[in-house]
């Protein structure tokens, strides 16, 4: 069978804040023939935040990552719609622009880099949908969620800006399909693409608050069982944002109860690997419904 | 300023904004208001609206632009960029104005604190104690190394630490 081999981009979130989503990765990547190689001595992306202070510092840290994987001879997979964004988007404009990619190297000179333009970024769940395939996903299914309704919640920068993607990148489709694999249904619902407003939280959090209640507002309307992610900042904004919003807008405790899974959460149920104890309390808001299910 | 007003406009803003990287779709714009139409933020703070900010930039409102907080309250969704008629690039202007804002020393407290986190430690969030010790509990295995000299020289030789150590 086809092996699908990606360096292994973690990011900054995930381990400090999301081992959850990292350990439930490593559980299915072998199960589905991924093989993920670590990227020794990777740095931050440098997502919004940063590209907001200075454009080069951004496409230089970029570029860094970007030939550590160029030394590994691999493409990157990232697990972050920010880190997929930045690397993706930097990957793109240092290859087409020889002006900005030669200052770039100029700076990475000095670290002993220099960027090639020889990989290629993807998230994962192109490589899912893609590489190992939905026939092969589906095949893997042993315990099927049949009957749960799920609002997908695919994040900004898996599709946006377009310009940046390829012809033929239909992420919210694959992440649709992906999620039906596992027997549940993706429910339509409004605002199903708009932002979670993650990317201002710790800058305004008043602001991300009352964009990620607009986003609550609408799952519940369509009645989901839960919420599921692909992105570590939607993740954090929809799951303990859940609770600020109750605190913060002084509302009732049964509000806002929707249980909010990362993707590869219900993936990695479905194909029949219950979660431990401490990946389930490592949920703000319990999930237990989706564990009877 | 006299009594018009007219003194606190800057003409040349908007080729200011235009030759910053990314900036350049403020010249296309048309002021049709399809990105306020589209923004995300604009249904819940009233004073968000990104089509008056390209305005003000056209018109060469500079300290009002670049001192304000406006531009920090954009997402980076894209909505807007995906869907302006013009291909003019609201959401990537907002990083130029932002780019600009930080050298005026307007940057909110939240960015700063993730940028230095990444130049101290070549991470913008950065795992606590416990997580790293419960990363060896569940089996994860040691936390992945970032190299951070590395950063640090490239971020020195960018000037981003001079650009943020002013706030500090």
């Amino acid at each position: 069978m086809k092996k699908v081999k990606y360096a292994f981009f973690l990011g900054c979130l995930i381990p400090a804040r999301e081992p959850n989503y990292e350990s439930s990765v490593r559980k299915i990547a072998p199960e589905l023939g991924i093989d993920l190689v670590e990227m020794e001595g990777a740095n931050c992306c440098a997502p919004f935040s940063i590209q907001s202070v200075d454009h080069l510092s951004w496409l230089a840290l970029a570029a860094r990552n970007l030939c550590v994987a160029e030394q590994m001879g691999l493409d990157i997979m990232t697990l972050c719609n920010d880190c997929y964004e930045s690397l993706l988007m930097g990957n793109t404009i240092l290859k087409e622009d020889k002006e900005i990619r030669d200052k770039v190297n100029e700076i990475l000179a000095d670290v002993g880099l220099e960027f090639k333009a020889k990989t290629d970024v993807k998230t994962f769940v192109d490589v899912l949908h893609k590489d190992v395939g939905l026939v092969r996903v589906k095949n893997a299914i042993r315990r099927p969620f049949n009957g749960l309704q799920v609002a997908v919640q695919p994040g900004c920068h898996l599709t946006r800006p377009k310009r940046i993607h390829f012809g033929e990148w239909m992420g919210v489709t694959a992440l649709d399909e992906l999620v039906e694999a596992t027997g549940a249904k993706s429910i339509a619902y409004e605002r199903k693409e708009s932002c979670c407003g993650g990317p201002l939280r710790g800058i305004n959090d008043e602001v991300a608050q009352h964009v990620a209640k607009q986003k609550l507002d609408s799952i519940k309307a369509a009645a989901a069982d839960c919420i599921v992610t692909v992105c570590p900042f939607c993740y954090l904004e929809l799951d303990m944002g859940q609770l600020e919003i109750k605190r913060h807008m002084q509302l009732k405790e049964e509000e806002y109860d929707l249980p909010v899974l990362h993707f590869v959460e219900l993936l990695r149920m479905a194909m029949g690997m219950e979660l431990e104890d401490w990946e389930i309390r490592a949920h703000r808001t319990p999930i237990t419904r989706v564990l009877k299910m | 300023m006299g009594e018009s007003g007219l003194s606190s406009l800057s003409s040349d803003f908007m080729h200011e904004v235009a030759n910053t990287p990314r900036g350049r779709g403020v010249l296309t714009c048309i002021q049709c208001g399809r990105c306020t139409s589209s923004c995300p933020v604009a249904r819940v703070v009233e004073e968000h609206n990104p089509r008056k900010l390209m305005e003000m930039i056209i018109l060469g409102s500079r300290s009002d632009v670049l001192l304000g907080q406006l531009p920090w309250h954009c997402l980076s969704c894209f909505t807007c960029l995906d869907r302006c008629p013009q291909g003019g690039d609201v959401g990537e202007t907002m990083f130029a104005i932002r780019n600009l804002a930080v050298r005026e020393g307007n940057i909110p407290k939240g960015t700063l604190v993730q940028a230095q986190s990444l130049f101290d430690t070549g991470r913008v969030v950065t795992p606590s104690r416990m997580a790293l010790v419960n990363r060896q509990r569940y089996g994860l295995g040691k936390e992945p190394a970032v190299d951070v000299k590395d950063v640090q020289k490239i971020l020195r030789k960018t000037c981003f630490s001079k650009l943020t150590s002013q706030g500090s």
